[in-house]
């Protein structure tokens, strides 16, 4: 069976206008989410993974962000520079988002039925008892309990997990091609976070959805992800299927991360931690945007911008990449001395 | 919730109760009185003085006056003003009506206008129409209001001869006042409603309000606004508070025949009956609205309503 | 593993960061710098200043005594011969009328401003330190005394004492305070939680030295914002009242009452009402101002509070 591409995005470039000049959040980022799959789309926070979603949704904050350059295509219609009332009938019926604070992506003063109803309404020419037995078909999908009643809730009568099924069922309730999770997981509880992630991955076989994962949780990743792309800095500097993220990571970067796991780094007494912090985007490394950080690091990172280059359908970004071996946490005596003797 | 209701009630008949003796005595122990010139001529002798304020029981000490006013007021007589005789239950009929017109017209004037400009003000910021409504604001708060008065009436008065300076009540009449009192608060009111759009339209729902698709006056007049509107809705309380007080001047000088204007009347006057019962009136005016908007700012703001 | 010119690339490249992130002022410089940049703000205290300084010197440069009558030069028109502003009714200079109106408008607003502030911080910080009962009796007051309208009271409270700026200044002082103090008490309540109150404590620092040290610097800011709007407001209820023949008293002129006095002869010379209401809409005006930019440089958060 040949997947139909849901989401394409080419060449994305994201820029913040600030009063101290334009800083590029997003730079040249590219991918392809076909029905189906879900793509994560991994790193520290700042590093331009919002951003990206947002682009895609067109749902900037602007001022002060823009997008520079780049096409988007959702689900066969390339929406660049589309004005906002086509992008407006695409949102929550083409493509939905789900964010990270259930509590405060729900407006306080209207109840949950209101909310999914006008989700609805919005997009169907349906009357109010009929939106509300869809509000209600798909609070039952979702599972939540009694959910007749739950529909004159406010969102601050519900718990946490249930908000955030509340997110998804508005998300879900017009059947879109594409679902954006952002940080879906972060909020809740970790008990919570199985059930809600569980529930994306249902929700996901039983429609065909393509999912764009947005998190920094690699634990989140490997329970669903099927592609991975992991980002830094506004870019992506490696993309490859899960399993060959985790069996084969060939980023400096990835391999930081993975190695900050504590299963992964296999000592849970010494976790590594990547060294210094991610660049201030008002003054980026001169080629390598990881270079400052990277173990392996070369002259040529420090000359030569690294491009995305592919093989065997695992795309990189570097000069220099080593096998993996899961980097050791330095001892904290020596990084103690290290950081006096500065 | 009823044990709220129950401790505020408490409350606004203990500050009344207060109020009462308060107003009481400081009236009567002010300097002057009806007779030393505010009912009686100046000029009337000694023996007029001393007849008329036996007759008024003026001359038995403060506190058996007091009681015998409760004593009236519990058996339903309001009394009389010393001035021309008119029955207190009269006075309140037409004066209560009077300023109520005018309160409701200012407040009606004045929220037309604050709430869509300030929504305006604040999905338009940064521009030219949110800097015109802000300075507008900023002017209209600065402007007071008496001399504004004084301005209208020069112009459409005075020059243009378009309305009449004074009086009461035709509706070319109310023009004048109503929109002197509505002013101020106007201003007021419309910062709050930009400033509380600013910080709700920041919030984040209003971005999963756009990603479900919503269209922009729905997310913003929906729901910014609703939200918005919560502080707007408490701040009412204390407007009609500060409306009771500049009515004391907008109907002064509009000579507009209020429960206001026949305050300030009453008191230079001394005219005790009439002072005493309605400054009351208006304490407890004041008291219910301020009632009335945390009830509102309740039923407004559902994470109170419940909890 | 990394060569020389690795090392050296990467401390050029650090040294360069090093750099941008040193040139960020201070706080304190911050607010100043955002003060100076913000044109609200010096707007605002290039007006303040002005009527501070004519205030204090104005009647002293006064080209005439403010109460003396020349029945012979009554409602000249400004520009005339002598008057740069023209007489009133009874043949006052109203430049140095004015100059003395000023004088005692700022008084009345400085003075019962500056008691409301004190009364109230002190009030407020009180109630949101200690709690309890404290809070209970002063948060009573502050509750009973806010909801009620300025002017209502103080038309009560002059009708008992008589007309005069005395009335007014207590009529004024006594309900703003509260103002102050329910923004100082809700402060403390927050600040109190805050680790550096808990360390202090521990040092063994008493309860007024933690109050006057810890907690006044923290609330000062808003305090001066809400003083400024404060000082507006008093500076407006003493011209209306004064209007409605309740405050200043003839022949002492204070703005409020030369309008009143001036309105009788709107046709024959409405400078005398117009005047000396452009200059309260000014000063008004240069208040309200500079609390918008005080606030928004200070205190954020206050926004929309008056």
């Amino acid at each position: 069976m040949s997947a139909e591409v849901a989401l394409e995005v080419k060449g994305l470039h994201t820029t913040l206008f600030l009063r101290e000049g334009r800083v590029d959040v997003v730079r040249d980022v590219s991918f392809q989410l076909n029905d189906g799959e879900t793509l994560a789309l991994v790193g520290e926070s700042g590093c331009g993974k919002t951003l990206t979603a947002l682009s895609v949704i067109r749902l900037l904050p602007d001022p002060p962000a823009r997008i520079t350059a780049g096409s988007v295509v959702i689900d066969g219609n390339d929406i660049t520079g589309a004005p906002e009332s086509t992008m407006r009938s695409l949102r929550g019926d083409t493509v939905s988002m789900v964010f990270q604070e259930p509590l405060t992506s729900l407006d306080p003063v209207f109840t949950i039925g209101d909310q999914i109803e006008e989700a609805i309404t919005a997009h169907r020419k349906v009357n109010r008892r009929e939106a509300r037995e869809m509000a209600v078909e798909i609070l039952k999908e979702v599972q939540i309990p009694s959910p007749r009643q739950r529909l004159d809730d406010y969102p601050h009568q519900m718990s946490g997990g249930m908000r955030q099924r509340v997110m998804i069922a508005m998300a879900l309730v017009l059947d879109p091609k594409v679902l954006i999770a952002d940080e879906p997981t972060t909020a809740l509880d970790v008990t919570i976070q199985a059930q809600i992630l569980e529930l994306i991955r249902a929700e996901q076989e039983r429609r065909q959805l393509a999912v764009l994962l947005i998190t920094h949780n690699l634990a989140v990743v490997s329970q669903v992800a099927d592609r991975v792309a992991v980002m830094y800095a506004g870019e992506i500097v490696e993309e490859a299927s899960a399993s060959e993220i985790f069996a084969n990571p060939r980023h400096p970067y990835t391999q930081g991360l993975l190695s900050s796991i504590p299963s992964a780094a296999g000592d849970s007494k010494h976790l590594y931690t990547i060294p210094g912090r991610v660049p201030d985007p008002r003054v980026l490394p001169p080629a390598c945007l990881f270079a400052p950080r990277c173990p392996y690091v070369i002259s040529r990172c420090w000359h030569e911008h690294p491009g995305l280059e592919a093989s065997n359908g695992h795309l990189l970004r570097c000069w220099n990449p080593q096998p993996f071996i899961a980097l050791k946490a330095v001892e904290p005596e020596v990084d103690l001395s290290v950081a006096t003797s500065e | 919730m009823a044990s709220y209701l129950a401790r505020r009630t408490g409350y606004m008949v203990l500050i009344l109760a207060i109020s009462s003796v308060v107003i009481f005595y400081a009236l009567r122990s002010a300097p002057g009185g009806p007779s030393g010139g505010g009912v009686l001529s100046p000029l009337s002798s000694q023996e007029i003085r001393q007849a008329y304020e036996k007759r008024l029981g003026l001359d038995q000490p403060i506190y058996t006056q007091y009681f015998i006013y409760l004593g009236h007021i519990a058996t339903g007589d309001l009394g009389t003003s010393l001035v021309n005789g008119t029955p207190i239950t009269e006075l309140l009929q037409t004066h209560a009506r009077n300023s109520l017109i005018l309160g409701l017209t200012a407040l009606l004037v004045s929220y037309l206008i604050a709430i869509p400009l300030g929504v305006l003000a604040a999905v338009k910021r940064n521009t030219w129409v949110d800097q015109l409504a802000m300075g507008g604001a900023i002017l209209g708060m600065g402007i007071p209001n008496f001399w504004l008065a004084l301005i209208l009436v020069y112009f459409f008065s005075l020059r243009l001869g378009l309305l009449p300076s004074a009086g009461c009540c035709d509706p070319p009449q109310l023009i004048m006042p109503a929109l002197v009192l509505a002013a101020e608060g106007t201003a007021v009111t419309m910062r709050m409603t930009r400033s509380s759009m600013l910080e709700h339209l920041r919030d984040d729902f209003v971005r999963a309000l756009r990603a479900k698709g919503l269209p922009e006056w729905q997310v913003i007049i929906r729901h910014v606004l609703r939200n918005a509107l919560i502080p707007v809705i408490s701040l009412t309380g204390l407007r009609l508070g500060w409306l009771v007080g500049y009515a004391l001047i907008v109907e002064t000088i509009f000579r507009w025949p209020g429960v206001g204007y026949l305050l300030v009347d009453s008191i230079i006057r001394r005219d005790y009956p009439v002072a005493q019962f309605f400054s009351l009136l208006l304490i407890l005016f004041v008291l219910l609205a301020n009632w009335f908007a945390d009830i509102a700012y309740g039923l407004a703001n559902p994470r109170i309503r419940v909890a | 593993m990394a060569d020389l010119t690795v090392l050296d690339e990467k401390a050029q490249w650090e040294a360069k960061v090093e750099r941008l992130w040193t040139t960020r002022p201070s706080r304190w410089r911050d607010a100043w710098y955002e003060l100076s940049r913000n044109k609200l703000a010096v707007t605002g205290s290039l007006i303040v200043v002005f009527f501070t300084l004519v205030a204090i010197v104005g009647p002293a440069l006064a080209p005439y005594d403010y109460a003396k009558q020349v029945l012979s030069d009554v409602l000249l028109p400004p520009l005339s011969n002598g008057h740069l502003l023209g007489t009133d009714e009874l043949g006052r200079d109203l430049l140095s009328r004015l100059l003395l109106g000023i004088r005692i408008s700022m008084a009345v607003g400085l003075g019962t401003t500056a008691i409301a502030l004190s009364v109230g911080t002190v009030a407020g910080m009180l109630a949101g330190y200690y709690r309890g009962w404290v809070d209970r009796i002063i948060n009573g007051f502050v509750e009973l005394v806010w909801g009620f309208p300025l002017i209502l009271i103080a038309v009560l409270l002059i009708g008992a004492i008589g007309p005069g700026l005395t009335g007014v200044v207590i009529a004024v002082g006594f309900v703003n305070w509260a103002g102050f103090a329910r923004i100082v008490r809700g402060e403390v309540f927050a600040l109190r939680e805050k680790e550096f109150v808990a360390a202090a404590r521990a040092l063994g620092k008493g309860d007024l030295e933690i109050m006057a040290r810890h907690l006044l610097p923290n609330v000062v800011g808003s305090a001066l914002v809400m003083g400024s709007y404060y000082m507006a407001i008093a500076i407006i209820a003493e011209a209306g009242l004064s209007f409605i023949g309740m405050g200043a008293q003839p022949p002492l002129p204070s703005l409020g009452q030369m309008i009143s006095q001036g309105s009788g002869y709107m046709l024959l010379n409405h400078w005398l009402s117009t005047i000396p209401g452009f200059v309260i809409v000014l000063l008004v005006l240069g208040l309200n101002v500079l609390g918008d930019g005080l606030r928004d440089v200070l205190d954020p958060r206050l926004k929309g509070v008056s």
